[in-house]
């Protein structure tokens, strides 16, 4: 048994952790510049001094901040004292704490020990980390997290046993052919992603780059140049992607307890996050062409604080055991048969007609070529789209407001209306000489818009779930 | 299980927000705006006719002062219309807010999802003895300009009380210290009164 009143350090190992953070603050970027100002730059013989005793002062501020960091729980209240000139004392509830999330770095693998980031309140920043302690001393802390929701819980929940806890179902597991599918349909582009800070870091010391950009040679250029690169980018955005996926998705299963979601996955370092069930606010999918293909969806579980749940590649099945987690019944069983005004087909394709006119002549005025008009074809396409979106989105107002979309990907979102945090019914201009209106069902953790329906209709679904949201007594959060 | 019945209830027999319950904001706010565009279009005559004295064509700073002066115009037509939309409506449960001259809108907020309730007063405010009220929810927030700083401190109250009462969960006054303090501990998250 573990004691968690006993006043308690962090394993030493964390002076690592927090260094590493430090350092990680100051930005990887300027790091590589600061290096290379140090090896390339003026420092030489006995300049060297300075860096040394740069990172000297870091490893002792460091040091100091891990012995000055001591956490107990007394009472239910997880108390924390930290600050290294100043005495900062932490003060948290158990049962406020809203996720407690458990992570093994590669570093805490090899030394067995693992970080537990908790997440207290979603409206405002309070969160801190515990960068380095033993498996077992945060498993009781989650433990302790765990139940004192559990009896924190409306009496007679269908809640018997607060040991019930330990007992998790799982809902999703990934094995290694679901991964590589998902990694594979997963959106062509998404392995890019990964490029981004690459190149942003390849920008900032550019100029260190010994070889000069292979330039492009006008006569060198043959027709299938451009379809070649583009093949080329996205085999390699496949292949990134399924890196991306592997390491980061690697053996990802999603349990439920009686209260509480939480997924686990990663390849080198293991993340595992938590959230209550009660605290979801919002769940929706999102499915590409190649998806619908391998029938597969990417799933988001939004909830307050930073407890999201993203899962990639489930498939109906899955999907299903997911809702039924959060208290709801399959898909196909919400009604999804109210629709929109196509008014905003017009709406679009005007407004799309208007800005790309204006480039295209903007564009033919500078080249004063006639290619221009080139950019027109953005028009028919608007049009097209907004078209196939009009025709196949639905909505639907049960005791959650649904929406589901498709033009080229699919996607579909719903929150219970009784956890709404506010809901705003609004008219532009167009949809005032309409009669048209949209409404706003804002949630803690992100919103559900359906516009271009008629004002009567806005309005009755507000106050639908304005009374709800007043009425309900189940928990919200 | 809890008890907790959902039977349908017909739309029509809910209660309705009410188009013409909404109540207008201090007169004074728009008058302040008014009589601060009407400086601002002051000042830019004034300047527009010194620079005009000086320059060799005094045509140039003319139509700029122009050109203000009808934007000047515009945005007090805008307020004049704004003003006349701006309106809330507190009922026993709820807080609407609606606003919007080009985008006609109506925010509700429930006082059960209510967080804190902040006044502020800037100097223009107090000069005009006018206030602020910012209503805030873990997802939106209404932000109610133009009252007057008794009417602020009337609703305030009102709002907090009314959140209060509502909240059935009795660790309610637990949650408020946590944030407090775990508040307190990032100097760089600032308080939202500022």
């Amino acid at each position: 048994m573990i004691d968690l009143a006993v006043e308690r350090r962090q394993s030493p190992l964390a002076v690592v952790f927090l260094a590493l953070r430090t350092l990680r603050n100051i930005g990887l970027a300027q790091l590589a510049i600061i290096i290379l100002f140090v090896v390339r730059g003026p420092f030489g013989g006995p300049l060297l001094v300075v860096p040394a005793l740069l990172m000297l002062a870091l490893g002792i501020v460091s040091a100091v901040a891990w012995w000055r960091y001591t956490f107990q729980l007394i009472d239910d209240e997880l108390i924390v004292h930290k600050g290294i000139l100043r005495d900062d004392r932490l003060t948290v509830p158990i049962d406020r704490i809203q996720s407690l999330a458990v992570e093994q770095e590669l570093l805490h693998r090899i030394t067995g020990l693992v970080k537990v980031q908790v997440d207290t309140a979603g409206s405002s920043d309070a969160e801190f980390t515990i960068d380095a302690i033993p498996r077992p001393v945060a498993e009781e802390l989650e433990r302790r997290a765990v139940t004192a929701r559990v009896a924190d819980a409306p009496a007679g929940d269908g809640v018997d046993e607060p040991a019930m806890s330990n007992t998790e179902r799982t809902l999703v597991h990934h094995d290694t052919n679901r991964l590589l599918t998902a990694a594979v349909t997963a959106s062509p582009l998404a392995g890019l992603v990964v490029l981004g800070p690459l190149l942003a870091a390849l920008g900032q010391f550019g100029d260190d780059l010994p070889v000069d950009p292979p330039s492009v040679e006008a006569d060198g250029v043959t027709w299938w140049w451009a379809p070649g690169a583009v093949l080329v980018a996205l085999a390699f955005s496949v292949l990134l992607n399924l890196g991306r996926v592997f390491l980061q998705d690697w053996d990802l299963t999603l349990r439920a307890g009686p209260t509480s979601l939480r997924r686990t996955s990663g390849l080198l370092s293991r993340t595992s996050s938590a959230s209550s069930i009660d605290r979801v606010q919002l769940v929706s999918t999102a499915q590409n062409p190649l998806q619908r293909q391998a029938g597969l969806r990417d799933v988001e579980v939004s909830t307050i604080g930073d407890g999201d749940l993203e899962l990639v590649g489930l498939d109906d099945a899955d999907v299903d055991e997911v809702r039924a987690a959060v208290g709801w019944g399959p898909e196909r069983h919400l009604p999804l048969d109210r629709r929109v005004h196509p008014a905003e087909i017009w709406l679009a394709t005007r407004n799309t007609t208007i800005v790309v006119g204006i480039a295209a002549g903007a564009l033919g005025l500078v080249t004063g070529s006639g290619w221009a008009a080139v950019v027109l074809v953005v028009v028919p396409w608007k049009w097209w789209t907004t078209r196939r979106h009009v025709r196949n989105f639905r909505w639907s107002l049960t005791d959650a407001l649904a929406r589901t979309e498709r033009v080229l990907s699919s996607a579909t979102a719903q929150a219970a209306i009784h956890k709404a945090n506010g809901v705003v019914v609004s008219q532009t201009i167009f949809e005032r000489r309409r009669g048209l209106a949209s409404v706003r069902l804002a949630t803690a953790a992100g919103s559900i818009r359906i516009g271009m329906i008629p004002l009567g209709e806005a309005e009755a679904v507000r106050d639908v779930i304005v009374h709800a949201a007043e009425t309900d007594r189940r928990p919200w959060m | 299980m809890v008890a907790f019945s959902n039977d349908p209830i017909p739309v029509d027999q809910l209660p309705r927000l009410r188009d013409d319950d909404f109540v207008a904001v201090d007169p004074r706010y728009l008058r302040g705006w008014l009589a601060g565009l009407a400086l601002a279009a002051v000042v830019a005559v004034a300047v527009g006719s010194v620079v005009a004295a000086f320059v060799d064509q005094p045509l140039i700073p003319a139509a700029i002062a122009a050109v203000v002066l009808l934007g000047l115009a515009v945005a007090a037509t805008l307020w004049v219309m704004e003003l006349r939309r701006l309106g809330y409506q507190i009922r026993e449960h709820d807080l609407s807010l609606r606003s919007g001259v080009i985008r006609h809108s109506v925010e509700t907020l429930p006082f059960a999802r209510v967080q804190h309730v902040n006044v502020t007063r800037g100097p223009v405010e107090r000069l005009l003895g006018l206030a602020t009220l910012d209503v805030s929810s873990a997802g939106p927030d209404i932000t109610i300009p133009g009252l007057s700083e008794a009417e602020a401190a009337r609703i305030k109250a009102l709002v907090t009380e009314r959140a209060g009462a509502l909240e059935d969960d009795p660790h309610d006054d637990a949650r408020d210290d946590a944030c407090d303090d775990a508040h307190g501990d990032d100097p760089d998250v600032a308080d939202d009164a500022s």
